[in-house]
């Protein structure tokens, strides 16, 4: 599963300025990503250390690492869309015709990115009602709304980049998994999934 | 609704579509449905959220680190050689030793997920270089790993002993029995498998050898430590076993064996994270896809539809059987239990089952679901972390699933399988 | 209608047997029918509570101490020794106490939610592996608490280490020793076996579990009065069932938990031995106030005149 060679930050499909902010962009929700990792490991191992050596848990290790899960898969999300890394079934699709497979895609990317869209509207909606009632972290004491805060951007990202994989599509003659990841089967490991 | 909800679920899984969309579009369906419009959706939201909340679910990011620190590294190397060393001379032993560790750790660990990781990640090249299939090495790591659901510590039959009025103990012991003997049909097909293909086999080791590969194991030797020493002798939970994993495969990898820089840390932690979200944000869809069919009462309407009260016993505990093995094809396995077993509750009383049995027929049901496809956790997993298209990694299950079910037939038949331990331990 | 009505237990402990006789009432007296969905069934306690509040449920039962994410006066029952343990008298105060009737029923309208009934689920038991006899006893034991900063605090207070853990680990941590210690009423200790996991049973005295049953008001004002007069009656028909039916219950409950296991030993502790406990609970009584303020303040002594009142 080592799998640096394909994690390499890909540089934005679009073109000038919105291009640039594009790939800041992936760069930061890989830099979550990673650190979002790392923090997990460390919160739940000092929790154990803790414990042992000084006889005192980390009464808000849960919360901290419930907060980061949520980070994780939520800044997760757009990253694996952006390196079409989502999965799929993709057996029936596969033996269509070229044509077909380009139309399947472009309806495929569309309607996952309406789908994404909307739920990162009621994400909002969510996180303003929670907002409202004032429910926080047992153990922290912070507010619930500010950590759901990474839900509807993830969603609004992951759209974004479905969005942009039907546009690539709809105008190169190749068909797109992502904005830069061509369908198909590279050397003998598949990115298909 | 329900008809509607599983067909759009097909057709668009089918279509290719992104795993997630068929989850979300099915919740959302019957969100729609049950509440005329969109009005409710934050809900849904609400239990995305609540699908990745659980503690217990922070093993499986831990153990995917861990795990691919000791791949990328030499610690999984080395253990690997020294196991290769006593059975790679035997005919399908590698593949017998993989399901072995397959069930130990997820006995361990009780994480399925996290022992397809765990064991897979670094196993699966070695298989694949010894001359295995790609589809009979993932179909084996999935099916095998879900034998941790009926090897203590399990979940599921905490879950079940809390719901049935059950003692956990008992059950704890009853899914001892059919746990090993999943895994020794396992290892038969295995060996059959091995002879019919014909894989290599490697030249015997000698003691010398074995020697060297045990001096060089020393040092990783140490996981199984953590994880089984720490487990079962209470200093570790299984997501604390998972994080102290990770500390100990840095400082091998980093400090003492020198393979991997911190930006190699850096760039796993994030490959991490990506695996992580890929699996997540499906158990969350299908979080809010569970919450609607229980909602809307599914399973009840199902049941009181084809009349369960005017069966005898094995009637009963076929159906029971057919219903947790269908709702875990689509639904999580914890939710499944929590709906079903008080539907099913007043028959099993009626008929004097003996509720031990049934718990652990519906444990089994529940591993099972969990492998099969469509739905199933360990699945997504496999195809995250291997990087395989979803049809290879289920191509190979069918022989996998028939040992699954006929044990599971036969223990309906045989119910000593279960209970025979348990009634040597408990004196009944 | 069909009304849906979500709760913290399974349907064959105490918050569902009181859900069970409350949908009994409701449609012997009305065309209205009750789903009802236990524990987990539609997400956790905090998920119920949401779902209730959006109006997707018209009825839940969550405990106070869970509402504590929510309402934090609602941690006040967590102060160690403020209720008695007396079933009599806490039944007499949960029916007229006016901090319960009048004061919560405001803080929950808050919320947007009509507080129908606050009704207790029995005495709360340590259960361990090593025997408690005083505070020094649980010194270096690691005492599993929910996730609720005033718990910890009382745990702290009494000499334990704290440590707040998901329910679905607790099982397998006392198995395995990472936990040594829990607290819970004692038809818990039997229906979700825990008692298979520990060896010992402590009554100090120092909590009475509390929980409470609640509409959505939006759903509540909208009924006509008929209506809410069959909710609750029903309610009120409800409560006096669960009182009734908890007399005696903890101690059915422990002689099925000495006939699976024998060698379980129980303890009530006398004024002497928890005279450490009680000492420790003005601790933790300061800290409430600290964390709630002067909202927190006049519930608590309005609950201590309310408590003298109803007492005999
Ligand atoms: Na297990
Ligand atoms: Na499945």
């Amino acid at each position: 599963m080592s799998d640096e060679h394909d994690l390499q930050e890909l540089d934005s499909a679009l073109p000038g300025f919105l291009g640039v902010i594009d790939t800041v962009i992936g760069r930061v929700e890989s830099f979550l990503l990673a650190v979002g990792v790392l923090l997990m490991a460390l919160n739940t191992s000092a929790n154990v250390l803790g414990r042992f050596a000084f006889g005192n848990s980390i009464f808000f290790a849960e919360e901290l690492n419930r907060i980061l899960i949520i980070l994780i898969t939520f800044a997760g999300i757009s990253y694996a869309a952006r390196h079409g890394r989502h999965i799929r079934m993709s057996a029936i699709y596969d033996a269509m015709p070229p044509k077909l497979r380009r139309v399947l895609m472009i309806a495929i990317t569309l309607i996952t990115a309406v789908l994404m869209f909307g739920l990162c509207y009621y994400a909002i909606n969510y996180i303003g009602t929670q907002a409202s009632r004032g429910r926080v972290l047992p153990s922290l004491q912070i507010p619930v709304w500010i950590i759901l805060v990474w839900v509807p951007v993830g969603f609004f990202m992951t759209g974004m980049q479905y969005l942009l994989t039907a546009i690539k599509n709809m105008t190169s003659k190749d068909i797109y998994l992502s904005t830069a990841v061509l369908e198909g089967y590279d050397s003998d490991e598949e990115t298909e999934v | 609704m329900a008809t509607i909800v599983f067909l759009s679920m097909i057709v668009l899984l089918l279509l290719g579509f992104p795993m997630m969309v068929p989850l979300i579009v099915g919740a959302t369906i019957g969100f729609f449905m049950m509440f005329n419009g969109f009005g409710q959706m934050e809900t849904m939201v609400q239990q995305m959220m609540a699908g990745i909340r659980p503690a217990s679910l922070i093993a499986v990011p831990m153990f995917i680190f861990a795990a691919d620190i000791m791949t990328r590294g030499q610690s999984a190397g080395r253990l690997i050689n020294l196991v290769m060393s006593f059975v790679g001379h035997v005919k399908g032993g590698l593949a017998v030793s993989t399901a072995a560790a397959c069930t130990m750790f997820g006995a361990v660990s009780g994480s399925t997920q996290a022992t397809v990781v765990a064991i897979g990640s670094p196993l699966r090249p070695r298989m694949l270089k010894a001359g295995y299939k790609d589809s009979f090495v993932l179909a084996l790591i999935v099916n095998s790993s879900d034998i941790a659901f009926l090897i203590p510590p399990s979940i599921g039959m905490i879950i079940y002993g809390v719901v049935s009025n059950t003692s956990i103990a008992e059950l704890f012991i009853a899914g001892i029995g059919p746990g090993l003997l999943i895994l020794l049909l396992f290892s038969i097909y295995s060996y059959i498998y091995a002879v019919r293909n014909n894989v290599p086999t490697e030249e015997k080791a000698t003691w010398g050898e074995r020697l060297t590969s045990l001096r060089q194991a020393i040092w990783p030797m140490g996981f199984p430590l953590i994880i089984i020493g720490g487990i079962y002798g209470g200093i570790f939970s299984p997501t604390e076993a998972a994080a102290a994993c990770v500390l100990y495969a840095l400082v091998l990898e980093v400090l003492i064996f020198r393979t991997m820089s911190l930006q190699n840390v850096y760039d796993t932690a994030k490959s991490t994270g990506l695996i992580t979200a890929v699996v997540f944000i499906l158990v969350g869809a299908g979080a809010a896809f569970s919450w609607v069919i229980s909602f809307a009462q599914v399973p009840q309407e199902i049941l009181s539809a084809i009349g369960i009260t005017e069966m005898g016993r094995i009637g009963v505990l076929f159906v029971i059987s057919i219903a947790f093995f269908v709702g875990c094809m689509f639904v999580d396995p914890i939710v499944v239990i929590l709906v079903l077993v008080p539907v099913f509750a007043p028959v099993v009383q009626s008929l004097g089952l003996d509720p031990v049995l049934v718990g652990t027929i519906i444990t089994l049901q529940v591993a099972i679901g969990s492998a099969t496809p469509p739905f199933g956790c360990d699945i997504f997993t496999a195809i995250a972390v291997f990087k395989r298209p979803y049809m290879e990694v289920i191509r190979g299950t069918p022989p996998f699933i028939f040992i699954l079910l006929s044990v599971a037939v036969s223990m309906i038949f045989f119910p000593q399988i279960a209970l025979f331990l348990r009634d040597l331990v408990f004196a009944k | 209608d069909t009304w849906r009505y979500a709760f913290e237990e399974a349907l064959t402990e105490v918050q569902g047997v009181y859900a069970q006789k409350f949908k009994e009432e409701v449609e012997a007296n009305s065309d209205h029918e009750i789903q009802l969905f236990p524990f987990g069934t539609l997400g956790e306690s905090a998920d119920i509570m949401e779902q209730a509040q959006a109006g997707i449920l018209q009825f839940v039962n969550q405990s106070p101490g869970f509402t504590g994410a929510l309402i934090p006066e609602a941690q006040v029952f967590f102060v160690p020794y403020l209720l008695p343990t007396d079933q009599e008298h806490l039944a007499r105060f949960y029916k007229q106490s006016k901090a319960i009737n009048e004061d919560f029923q405001d803080l929950y309208a808050n919320q947007g939610l009509e507080l129908l009934k606050m009704y207790p689920e029995g005495e709360v038991a340590m259960t361990t592996k090593e025997p408690v006899k005083t505070c020094e006893d649980l010194n270096e034991v690691k005492f599993r608490v929910m996730t609720n900063p005033l718990l910890v605090e009382s745990y702290k207070a009494f000499g334990a280490t704290p440590t707040p853990l998901p329910w679905g680990e607790v099982y397998g941590g006392l198995q395995t020793n990472i936990i040594q210690g829990q607290e819970n009423p004692t038809f818990f200790l039997y229906s979700t076996k825990i008692y298979e996991v520990t060896d010992h049973i402590t009554y100090t005295g120092h909590n009475n579990f509390t929980t409470a049953i609640m509409a959505n008001k939006n759903f509540y004002d909208g009924l006509s009065e008929e209506d809410q007069k069959v909710i609750q009656d029903a309610a009120a028909v409800a409560y006096d069932h669960i009182v009734t039916y908890q007399k005696g219950l903890a101690e059915q409950e422990l002689a099925k938990i000495k006939e699976a296991k024998p060698e379980m030993t129980v303890t009530v502790l006398s004024e002497e031995e928890r005279q450490c406990f009680v000492d420790a609970a003005a601790e933790v009584e300061a800290k409430f106030i600290e964390m709630t303020g002067d909202s927190g303040k006049a519930i608590l002594e309005q609950m201590k005149a309310d408590l003298a009142a109803t007492a005999e």
